[in-house]
């Protein structure tokens, strides 16, 4: 696939079909890779595909001029359909290397299971349904669900069905839809006081570094809310009550748009459950209204769009 | 703080200038009593609704929201009405997850020809906001504000 | 030989932390908030002491909170009445800082003591203990043995401990240091074994040290490229400019500040602020960083070329934060190690 992936956007720069490639190379930390974005093809052999390709890297869209061709898996795919219903970016200036994705593997997952931290295991190898861990020598096996992130886990969509360049077979899908939703379901068991303590506590340690916000390709706006001074609709300073105003309107405002690609979560550096709100939102917005973002590039985005007869009950 | 029984809640009513607002209006020239508990704010259309709104309301400590607009159908950009119903529905679910009691988010279809059931919304909504008791999601202390000096040591 | 220096067993350390808490607000690493940062020690967990490495939040948060309340204010109809927060009677110790964080403290504090004294930061350390634990382990990121650091030495604490096995030995540094395990019980004094013991241990954590930044003439090169733009746009790319690498740094000192008002009461605060983000620079005609490879290129600027101009030290420690924790793998030792020779 790696060799497919490099020959095809190789050639779309040197055809000139594209100004940028942007996909993912190795990172600078064990089993980690980063993102390459280059206009230069002696960059292109450095592009790699593995489990741990982790960013969604379609938050890099709007901000690039140009004919782009972008590495997407299925969550990918789905964040640029979702861009084109925004009319954030025109289909045609964009060339979608899709990736079959079977999954990525949570690296706090793995260090759980471990007990070690990330850059003290050995390896880490897939092999089809199960996962291999080698710690000081000694080989350890799992099922892969037990390491896959959440959100992959409850995947709606592993290969992308909009695409330029598929770069393999449809790969078998690898769900388990009861654990990704498991930690919003246990939410969900307690009271409506323990909700709100819960959150409390999660939003206390926010400190407002908003890359839950930045790596969300959803969040595309040009000036966020948040920066606002006139009027100052939430205030700058990180206490845990605009933390959590904050993060439920970013909710809401990517409502209809975020694909549970998991980034917001997997990128805040403070480990907050983020993903227990975008998947729940999620989840609502599919419950009320039977949409998914980024299925369809011709359907109107949620937020804009209305069905005469839907979700009156609650209106007096 | 003041004894639960003198407490009364404070209610934002966010209402859409060509009905529910001349409602509201009809209510007051045809002398319906309907609770001082709302505060109201003019919006052009109950669309122009951000859920911001909503939230920002009770962060400043309302206990309630009401958004109003016109009846299905008539709104008077057309389809304003329509996208407010679906962003107040999964506001309310939200709000519900992270654990606000979804009662304090409400909405109503009110014309300008109905003053009489402005009143009876807004007597409604208020009833029930007693029920829920006063917000204190945002501000358990008491306190204007809710920062504390901590680190995030 | 006799060392002068002292030892206690990792299983008393507990005591002598619980006697250290009648006197001093003791901080310990801890997951307690849900993320490793120093906090209020709970007076009986000891599992920090099996840690190796340093906290995701640096302990430049014990001095420079992520937001900190600088006054309140109440208005009635004489005007307005302004107030200090209470101040936290106990000095802190601090317990079990990394000799790469506790180097960026006395970074810190040339900034915060230069021609402006800032009474909230040095209240708060000129009144604390600082208690350094040697670094057993190194994250893939860290890379302080380049900036001059050593992982299990420090002479930025007032004691220096070093982990001997199932001890730790214990040096004094500082005066405050030597007058505070003077009047500490449990401890023993070192012997030479002790001390051989230390120096293999410092040893050994400096060799985990791999990453390498290549400091040879980094003045020059990043002089000569400065007007670079080719080289900052492409390595500016790929970074989101959210603020996890200044926020988590623990030299970035860079804050906001904002009044808070409901009514007739407020309160001004002052909370961290990145200069990774747009808004950071913005005026109101013109914004000189609009661009992201301009504000990429501040960030190592600042640490690696404008402040040793200033103050004759690099603003950088090694810790390795600012590679670990951001979310696209942003790394400053490329950028540096990468640095054209000639433009």
């Amino acid at each position: 696939m790696e060799q497919k992936l490099r020959d095809g956007a190789k050639a779309l720069l040197e055809q000139g079909k594209v100004d940028y490639i942007i996909g993912f190379e190795p990172g600078s930390l064990k089993f980690t890779t980063t993102p390459l974005i280059t206009r230069d093809k002696d960059d292109i052999d450095r592009l790699v595909i593995n489990p741990f390709i982790v960013n969604n890297l379609s938050a890099y869209l709007t901000e690039l001029e140009g004919r782009v061709g972008i590495v997407a898996k299925g969550c990918d795919s789905r964040s640029i359909v979702s861009l084109i219903q925004d009319k954030q970016i025109a289909r045609e200036d964009i060339v979608i290397i899709g990736i079959p994705c079977p999954g990525l593997i949570d690296l706090s997952k793995i260090e759980q299971l471990a007990g070690k931290d990330r850059d003290e295991v050995d390896d880490i190898t897939r092999e089809g349904d199960r996962v291999v861990i080698v710690v000081d020598g000694k080989k350890q096996e799992f099922p892969i669900t037990e390491v896959l992130f959440d959100n992959c886990l409850g995947c709606d969509m592993p290969t992308p069905s909009e695409y330029d360049i598929l770069l393999s077979e449809s790969s078998p899908l690898v769900t388990d839809k009861t654990s990704s939703r498991k930690k919003i379901e246990g939410l969900k068991g307690t009271s409506q006081e323990e909700r709100w303590s819960f959150w409390e506590k999660e939003f206390s340690r926010c400190i407002r570094c908003y890359a839950c916000r930045n790596v969300c390709p959803a969040c595309f706006c040009k000036r966020c809310f948040v920066e606002e001074s006139e009027p100052q609709w939430i205030s700058p300073v990180p206490q845990w009550q605009d933390n959590l105003m904050f993060q439920v309107i970013r909710n809401i405002h990517v409502a209809g748009r975020c694909t549970d690609c998991g980034e917001c979560e997997r990128a805040c550096p403070v480990n907050i459950q983020l993903r227990s709100l975008a998947k729940e939102m999620y989840d609502i917005v599919d419950d009320l209204f039977q949409f998914k973002a980024g299925m369809d590039k011709e359907a109107a985005p949620l937020l804009t769009a209305y069905a005469v007869e839907e979700a009156e009950d609650f209106i007096r | 703080m003041k004894q639960e029984s003198e407490w009364e809640p404070k209610l934002l009513g966010l209402l859409c200038r060509w009905c529910s607002y001349a409602g509201a209006d009809l209510a007051g020239t045809s002398r319906k009593k309907y609770p001082a508990n709302i505060k109201i704010l003019k919006v052009p259309c109950s669309g122009r609704v951000d859920p911001l709104f909503i939230l920002k309301a009770l962060r400043l400590g309302f206990d309630g929201v009401l958004v109003s607009g016109c009846h299905p159908g008539d709104c008077h950009y057309q389809t304003g009405n329509y996208r407010a119903r679906r962003r107040v529905a999964i506001t309310k679910k939200l709000l519900e997850y992270m654990g606000i009691d979804p009662r304090r988010i409400q909405a109503s279809w009110v014309s300008a020809a109905e003053g009489g059931k402005f009143a009876e919304v807004v007597a409604e909504v208020t009833k029930e906001l007693k029920e829920i008791g006063p917000n204190q999601l945002f501000t358990p202390e008491g306190k204007g504000y809710g920062a504390k000096a901590t680190g995030r040591g | 030989m006799a060392s002068s220096n002292k030892k206690i067993s990792k299983r008393d350390t507990g005591k002598l932390l619980n006697e250290w808490s009648q006197e001093f607000a003791v901080f310990v690493p801890s997951r307690e908030t849900g993320v490793a940062t120093m906090a209020k020690w709970d007076g009986k967990d000891t599992s920090f002491l099996d840690w190796h490495r340093n906290t995701v939040i640096p302990p430049k948060a014990n001095f420079l909170p992520a937001m900190e309340e600088m006054f309140n204010f109440q208005r009635d109809k004489e005007g307005y009445h302004i107030e200090l927060p209470p101040q936290d009677k106990h000095k802190q110790l601090i317990f079990g800082i990394r000799p790469c964080d506790a180097k960026a403290l006395a970074i810190l504090d040339m900034t915060f003591s230069d021609s402006y004294q800032d009474p909230y930061y040095l209240s708060k350390r000129k009144n604390a203990v600082l208690v350094g634990v040697g670094c057993t382990k190194a994250y893939d990121s860290c890379f302080c043995t380049s900036l001059g650091i050593s992982p299990a030495e420090s002479t930025d604490v007032d004691l220096m401990l070093t982990d001997i096995g199932d001890e730790f030995l214990i040096e004094a540094i500082t005066e405050a240091g030597k007058k505070l395990i003077s009047r500490s019980r449990g401890l023993a004094e070192a012997n030479e074994a002790d001390e051989t013991r230390a120096k293999a241990s410092k040893e050994a954590a400096y060799q985990k040290v791999t990453r390498q930044l290549d400091t040879d003439n980094i003045k020059q090169r990043l002089l000569a490229n400065l007007e670079n733009k080719d080289y900052w746009e492409k390595i500016a790319a790929k970074c989101l400019s959210c603020g996890v690498c200044t926020f988590l740094c623990p030299t970035c000192y860079c804050f906001d500040i904002n009044d808070e008002l409901v009514k007739q009461q407020g309160a001004r605060f002052r909370s961290w602020d990145s200069c990774a983000f747009p808004v950071y620079t913005e005026m109101p005609m013109e914004n000189p960083r609009v661009e992201k490879w301009r504000r990429v290129r501040q960030r190592v600027y600042h640490k690696y070329e404008f402040y040793p101009m200033s103050f004759d030290v690099t603003a950088c420690t090694g810790c390795g934060r600012c590679i670990r924790l951001c979310p696209v793998n942003w790394d400053i030792t490329q950028a540096l190690n990468n640095l054209p020779a000639k433009v």
